[in-house]
């Protein structure tokens, strides 16, 4: 007679690399039921937001995520731009792209390695790594440090990337390409890898928008949704196709993102063909009064800030709503008789960042 | 694939430098320690207001200040902020230390007037 139990998955687990747990109720080795409890690394962030300046705020949210830091904080600058009225030079925008993409492209590298650990792959995962460290270099070259650049400010960029740098850059770009079609092709036609991954934690489309889907998890599940397609930044000059599989599996999750590392390689060489010679911030004046939604395209799907402003320095409400979060929910769906041994790899292919999920 | 990469890590240095030996070196426009020049410095308190992290604190009548280096976070926010270009971040990192504690600059004292 099948016997239920029920395991605690996390909040402190080898496979994941932050803090969430999921109560598993399985029946035999299949999992029944899935509750998520989040809370073990909330920060405050949005309460501190309301305390500081709005200017000292951009430091502030890019610690929400550091493996995004620099999307954060466009976000935010974003929605004080438009409620401030100020026109961010064309070579500005185009420098965000710069910094977005190369984010992304470090962002979907540490997830194919961390994944690739979740089925036990460890030389993939330093394989992955391995390019990821070219990418970090780029940033501590150009932006001056690592992990967060503080590149961005209200009113464009804090900084210029010289001709020097930018061609350092393509050809780092172009070592790292090479390694990345040879680390990328065993994660799509390695016959244990797709043993692992093929068919595992199915989201179909429909349920996919009914749960509130984001980012590579919507797109693996055929729906095109970009937030890139706004035009956001230098977006509505350099086009943006969303990448879309239709499998909804963990391995459609795992090719999207490759593909998209392909599409942002693309995109930071052609931001850097059309780089305009413009300067590179507009100066703020007064300050901001309103409210706003600031909308951008995170690694991990959409990302939203809120901005209530009453024309002091200090705003009155800021809110931020996370991709992560709200992959939570199809997550929840997707574990549902599956094997047990399987949930690591269920869980990684939703890329959770539970410290943006909590703020 | 990984097969060739077996091989490579076979006959291969490690990935690792043999630090102290060789010591990595940061590049030019590094975000790193942040230094005072006190002798410069007019006490405006322009860094403090702008500093996210609270790491600076200016009493502008004692001409001093107070800087945290375990609160600073290296953002660069001061030096921007600085007219006399007396605070600037170097291109080393912060180093450890013994003691946990803020570091106090003063201005020069004023030249006492002649009896």
């Amino acid at each position: 007679m099948a016997q239920r139990t029920v395991i605690p998955f996390g909040p402190q687990h080898p496979v994941l690399p932050e803090p969430i747990q999921l109560k598993l109720t399985l029946k035999d080795e299949i999992v029944e039921e899935a509750l998520p409890h989040i809370g073990y690394v909330h920060r405050g962030v949005e309460k501190a937001a309301e305390r500081m300046d709005y200017t000292q705020n951009v430091f502030l949210v890019e610690r929400i995520c550091g493996i995004c830091s620099f999307i954060h904080a466009l976000c935010y600058c974003q929605g004080l731009e438009r409620l401030m009225g100020l026109e961010v030079p064309r070579r500005a925008a185009y420098l965000r792209v710069i910094w977005s993409e190369l984010h992304r492209l470090q962002s979907h590298h540490l997830w194919l390695g961390l994944y690739a650990d979740a089925f036990g792959f460890e030389s993939l995962f330093m394989e992955f790594w391995r390019c990821r460290e070219m990418l970090m270099d780029i940033f501590e070259k150009t932006a001056g440090s690592r992990v967060i650049i503080s590149a961005c400010c209200i009113g464009g960029v804090r900084r210029d990337i010289s001709d020097q740098h930018l061609q350092e850059t393509l050809d780092t770009l172009e070592a790292l390409e090479a390694a990345f079609d040879k680390s990328s092709d065993v994660m799509l036609n390695d016959y244990t890898v797709k043993k692992r991954t093929v068919g595992k934690g199915v989201l179909p489309a429909d349920k996919a928008i009914l749960l509130g889907a984001a980012g590579p998890v919507l797109r693996a599940s055929g729906v095109e949704q970009d937030a890139r397609q706004t035009g956001f930044a230098a977006y509505d000059e350099l086009r943006v196709e969303p990448v879309v599989e239709t499998a909804g599996d963990c391995y459609a999750r795992a090719k999207v993102r490759i593909r998209e590392c392909r599409q942002s390689l693309d995109l930071v060489r052609r931001a850097i063909a059309g780089l305009p010679d413009t300067d590179i911030a507009v100066r703020p004046k007064g300050r901001p009064n309103g409210r706003t939604i600031s909308r951008v395209e995170q690694p991990r799907g959409e990302l939203l800030y809120f901005l209530a402003a009453n024309g002091t320095q200090k705003l009155d409400r800021l809110r931020v709503r996370t991709p992560t979060f709200a992959n939570v929910a199809p997550l929840v769906h997707m574990l549902p008789g599956c094997e047990v041994a399987d949930v690591p790899v269920i869980v990684l292919s939703i890329d959770p960042c539970i410290s943006c999920t909590e703020r | 694939m990984m097969l060739s990469s077996v091989v490579r890590n076979l006959f291969s240095k490690p990935a690792t430098r043999p630090f102290p030996v060789s010591a990595r070196t940061a590049p030019d426009g590094y975000r790193g320690a942040v230094a005072f020049e006190e002798d410069v410095c007019i006490y405006c308190g322009a860094c403090a207001t702008r500093c996210p992290a609270n790491a600076i604190c200016v009493d502008r009548v004692a001409k001093s200040l107070d800087f945290d280096p375990f609160k600073c976070v290296q953002c660069g926010a001061c030096a921007e902020a600085c007219k006399k270009g007396c605070v600037q971040l170097q291109i080393d990192y912060q180093h450890p230390v013994t003691v946990h504690g803020t570091v106090t600059f003063h201005g020069a004292p004023k030249p006492t007037e002649a009896p």
